[in-house]
């Protein structure tokens, strides 16, 4: 019975590796086509010089710091999710957590790019990392900018540890379930793993310390990044509420990417028997308890300066309440607090497709978000003579859409060559070895589900 | 390498037959238990569980500590430039980055020595079963001594249902 | 520096000498219509009344070099810094271009390059060959025409002497047709600029931001 479901999970979750159908060709041939299009508009932007972008005097940072930021914040999906999730052993995370860890790589690493894409002279960009050089010169370390190289470093190091090493007992099984070249490739990824007592106490202990040890590294993560706003003499930027305002922020726009990523999964994988409608739900409920703490944050920041009576940043509150940018800012209030408010709080809305509308929205409303505190500070600061109106130009549009294509790519790819749920893990969730009556057995989830 | 083994399907045979094991004569760190996945309700499998890992990772946390300090103190006093009436060693945003390299390197002092102690990579031969990619529970001796052979086929067969297997040179 | 708004006229010769001495390229109309016209020193011209009572303001804003600069610390790699003589330096070959620093600035002084600056004949005869040309892709702004202060410096020292207040001025201040640009040594109490900074007339721009700028803005106290 149990070695009955032990196959089944392993064929279930297999499958997408050894099946290929042409819609995943099509796939990867549209996202590809987009993301090559993002590069060669990069490469373009750097041949003919900044000034393709829409950036202008006093908004030197727009779309691509509004990326970063956001796919910084994607990236706390993951990897928060599944620590603390491992550390409270919340049960139902097992099918979860590697969607969410990937999550976190690759949008770690699309961010991590948006920092060298809006550089004047992306070539030097490694002047941010402290290498010894015969300038005898280092980088500044009280720059907010070499904090986030240190921060990102850190966290996309530990996320792709965090994410790989549970992999490795996947890896063995895919190599003992393979043939050919399949199999020597898995059987190198696997490091020889062998399934000794030793080795699954060790990676148990290790995964243990990397959850602990991956939380406040996330959380300082998106503080830094939030650091890079309110370090700076900037109105309405230069706020205390930001570090923790921001990682709230982050984890927020991480559960609705985790949510929208999930339903992809599930539905182009079929991966139905495992991902049920209670995960979706309770990442719902969190969805809806992170939108209701992002609109405390919000509403803390915004009726301190309407009470502030400091003219610069009252200035820069009315014109995205009342001013030019009301249109976008009433659209992410909407997105963010509404319609998460009114789908996730009623049960018969918390379905698998209201979840995902929720999370939709609040993608949409949380890059607005990013996107409302970073121009409108820019263009109304201290001297109105300065002040300045931002619009984007269609560089900057087609890299941030290529993004997008290029996170939708990198995943499709990784669900090809990685089972996107943790087979081992889900295996001790579905049986653990406890004393389990064929009564149990056969109420099994798994059982009842396909006969 | 030689190694006799059996598998099982079910975990309270496993239990039995590596007690088996040890009342024949051989030691903990010589029974070697395989599995697809942690099995953690067993006196079995409790035996390797000390680790120096917790340490290790502290130990990396603290070289990370050090590095960093000396990192940003030593440039900062190298070549001293004042920036916006700050110290030149600016303790404010240097704990930022004694706090991130002290997490990199605990994260990255407990990946490397689970890979140690983990003994991975492994190259060579090593014991192993595609069956146990099915489920079922590998007991085995690596190396077993000639004359212990019999006691370990008899102990592994004791432990109920199980099929019994060899790998390499047989006595 | 100190700046008498009472004495500017808005005649705006300063921009043009600052232009011309430091190689700042012109961007043509369609890029300064899009803001991105780079005057290291600007005229910043307000109206105050109604008609007919209209009153012209006139306020020359250059980079300020502040003590306290916002734009120094958030620098990656120390392309914007303070000098020992108390200028904010900015270093193009260090510069990486993440404009941090523009931001930054409350004074909105700092210009970026965003294409390669272009001379169109004959104005590249004009060039300056004491002042380094820029690339695309860097940050620049006022240094108080510290090529000038560096060459008055060389000559004092060869000539073996101090320097004397009013030996050094930066091309907008000698252009100033009203001399309301003055510029100097603050840390000689008996400069002209010292003794004009103290005045009772003398505001700081944006003086409660802590930023300490260098540049004294005098201004006659008038009603309303």
């Amino acid at each position: 019975m149990q070695e009955e479901i032990t196959r089944r999970i392993s064929d279930d979750l297999l499958r997408p590796l050894v099946e290929t159908s042409w819609r995943f060709w099509l796939l990867v041939a549209v996202l590809g086509s987009v993301v090559a299009t993002g590069l060669a508009t990069w490469f373009y932007q750097i041949y003919n010089g900044f000034g393709i972008t829409g950036i202008r005097n006093p908004i030197y940072w727009a779309f691509y710091i509004t990326n970063f930021v956001f796919w910084i914040g994607i990236s706390h999906a993951g990897t928060l999710i599944s620590a603390i999730l491992r550390l409270v052993n919340a049960g139902w995370r097992r099918p979860v957590t590697r969607c969410a860890e990937v999550i976190t790589v690759f949008a770690l690493m699309i961010g991590a790019l948006f920092p060298i894409i809006h550089l004047g002279r992306p070539w030097l960009f490694f002047w941010l990392m402290p290498y010894p050089s015969e300038r005898q010169i280092w980088p500044n370390f009280r720059s907010p900018l070499v904090w986030d190289f240190f921060a990102i470093t850190t966290y996309l190091t530990g996320s792709v540890l965090f994410l790989a090493l549970p992999m490795i007992p996947d890896f063995a099984l895919v190599r003992d379930k393979s043939t050919g070249w399949r199999r020597r490739v898995y059987a190198a990824l696997s490091l020889g793993w062998q399934g000794t007592t030793k080795q699954w106490h060790r990676l148990e202990s290790a995964m243990q310390i990397m959850a602990i040890a991956i939380i406040p590294v996330a959380v300082s993560v998106h503080t830094i990044v939030s650091f890079d706003f309110s370090m700076a003499p900037v109105p309405m930027w230069h706020s205390t509420i930001f570090g923790p305002y921001f990682v709230a922020g982050a984890i927020f726009s991480g559960i609705a990417a985790l949510i929208v990523a999930m339903a992809a999964v599930r539905r182009f994988l079929h991966l139905e028997a495992y991902l049920h409608p209670v995960h979706f739900e309770n990442l719902g409920k969190l969805l809806l308890m992170m939108s209701l703490l992002w609109a405390y944050f919000v509403f803390a920041e915004r009726i301190t300066v309407w009470y502030g009576n400091e003219s610069a940043e009252r200035e820069v509150l009315l014109v995205t309440q009342r001013g030019s940018f009301a249109p976008l800012y009433w659209t992410m209030i909407v997105c963010n607090l509404v319609i998460p408010f009114v789908v996730l709080s009623l049960r018969k809305l918390r379905t698998i497709a209201g979840c995902v509308t929720a999370s939709f929205t609040v993608l949409i409303g949380m890059w607005l978000e990013r996107f409302l505190i970073v121009v409108p500070s820019l263009g109304h600061k201290y001297l109105p003579y300065s002040w300045g109106t931002y619009r984007p130009r269609p560089v900057e549009i087609i890299i941030t859409i290529s993004t997008f294509a290029a996170m939708m790519l990198l995943y499709t790819l990784f669900s090809k060559l990685v089972p996107i749920i943790s087979i081992w893990e889900l295996k001790v969730g579905e049986h653990p070895f406890a004393q389990e009556t064929a009564a149990e057995a056969g109420n099994h989830r798994l059982w009842k589900a396909n006969p | 390498m030689t190694a006799i083994y059996a598998l099982y399907s079910d975990p309270d045979h496993v239990q039995r037959a590596v007690d088996n094991l040890r009342a024949a004569g051989l030691h903990d760190r010589d029974i070697v238990v395989i599995s697809s996945e942690p099995i953690e309700e067993y006196e079995f499998s409790a035996r390797d569980k000390a680790t120096w890992l917790f340490y290790a990772a502290g130990f990396g946390g603290v070289v990370g500590l050090v590095f960093a300090t000396w990192l940003t103190t030593m440039t900062q006093k190298a070549w001293p430039i004042v920036t916006g009436n700050m110290a030149i060693v600016a303790w404010w945003p240097n704990m930022i980055i004694m706090f991130e390299l002290t997490m990199l390197g605990a994260i990255l002092a407990t990946v490397i020595t689970m890979l140690v102690a983990a003994n991975l990579p492994k190259r060579g031969p090593k014991l192993y079963d595609p069956e146990v990619a099915d489920g079922k529970i590998l007991v085995g001796i690596e190396n077993p001594p000639s004359t212990s052979v019999q006691s370990i086929e008899r102990a592994l067969l004791s432990g109920g249902v199980a099929r019994l297997k060899k790998i390499g040179a047989r006595p | 520096m100190a700046v008498d708004l009472d004495r500017c006229t808005g005649c705006g010769a300063c921009v043009t000498a600052c232009h011309a001495e430091n190689n700042i390229p012109t961007v043509g109309a369609d890029q300064a219509a899009r803001g991105r016209a780079m005057h290291w020193i600007r005229v910043e011209r307000y109206f105050e009344g109604e008609f007919p009572d209209v009153r012209v303001k006139f306020r020359p804003v250059m980079c300020q070099h502040c003590d306290a600069a916002p734009c120094e610390p958030v620098c990656p790699t120390y392309a914007s810094h303070h000098t020992s003589e108390g200028l904010n330096a900015q270093v193009y070959n260090r510069c990486i271009g993440t404009r941090y620093c523009a931001n930054a600035c409350p004074y909105n002084v700092r210009f970026f390059d965003f294409f390669h600056p272009q001379w169109p004949k004959p104005l590249h005869l004009q060039l300056n060959p004491d002042v380094s040309l820029r690339e695309v892709g860097v940050m620049e702004k006022c240094t108080f025409c510290v090529q000038r202060i560096s060459a008055a410096e060389i000559q004092a020292k060869a000539d073996n002497r101090e320097l004397q207040d009013g030996e050094i001025k930066p091309a907008c201040a000698q252009a100033c047709p009203s001399k309301a640009l003055v510029f100097g040594d603050l840390n000689d109490p008996d400069s002209d600029v010292s003794r004009l900074s103290r005045s009772g007339r003398g505001t700081k721009l944006l003086g409660d931001l802590g930023t300490l700028p260098k540049v004294t803005y005098l201004e006659r106290e008038t009603q309303g």
